[in-house]
């Protein structure tokens, strides 16, 4: 219990050292968890939705629209 | 400081647990690893021999403190006391409470320090005739 006569000696050296052991490795791992989260729930989803979407694209097709839909300059749509 | 740092970060969390080797110093006033590591005594009295110097000018008193801030500890109240005195010396006041204020903010979240320290210095600061920045109420912003 503290004496109300004197205050014992606190630690008065290498606080900032302290607090960095502790909070270094959380915030290295907090940044190690952001980006396994960003990775898993943003990039993994994006880059299998255009793997899925271009599984099965036929561009020929898609071309061909196109082309019919008048969007192109150099080739005009099959006219009749 | 930074080396272990960077093994905890990599080794994880449960390094905290482990026991770390004390540093006798937690400051290098330059980081090589070899040379002898200077002791905390040692630090201490190197500081207070600093502001002890009879001839002090007001620049090497600035120097002084500012440097001593820029370290990662609290400074000693012999080394404080030191400092006061060279703050007579110069018949400089206002440093003398600058320090007084330097030392609270150094404490950070440890709320016990700064009560400590100023038990310590009372003395000084009785003979001195210096006023803390709480008893002329510019502790408060």
């Amino acid at each position: 219990m503290k004496s109300t006569m004197s205050l014992a000696k606190p630690a008065m050296r290498g606080l900032l050292a302290k607090r960095l052991r502790f909070h270094l490795p959380i915030a290295f791992g907090l940044s190690l968890v952001a980006a396994a989260a960003f990775k898993f729930t943003v990039t993994e989803p994006r880059k299998q939705a255009y793997a899925d979407f271009y599984k099965h694209y036929d561009s020929t097709k898609e071309f061909s629209a196109m082309r019919e839909a008048g969007v192109f300059e150099s080739v005009r749509p099959t006219g009749k | 400081m930074f080396r272990a740092a960077l093994r905890l970060s990599v080794s994880g969390a449960r390094s905290l647990t482990r026991s770390r080797p004390q540093y006798t110093a937690s400051v290098a006033a330059r980081s090589y690893s070899h040379g002898k590591q200077e002791t905390d005594e040692e630090f201490d009295a190197r500081w207070v021999t600093y502001f002890s110097k009879p001839d002090i000018d007001a620049w090497e008193l600035r120097k002084g403190m500012n440097t001593l801030i820029g370290y990662d500890l609290v400074p000693e109240p012999k080394i404080l006391e030191a400092a006061l005195r060279a703050c007579r010396r110069l018949n400089d006041l206002a440093s003398a409470i600058r320090i007084l204020e330097a030392v609270k903010d150094k404490s950070g979240p440890h709320k016990e320090i700064y009560p400590y320290v100023l038990q310590e210095l009372q003395p000084t600061l009785n003979e001195l005739g210096i006023p803390t920045p709480e008893e002329l109420g510019i502790d408060k912003a």
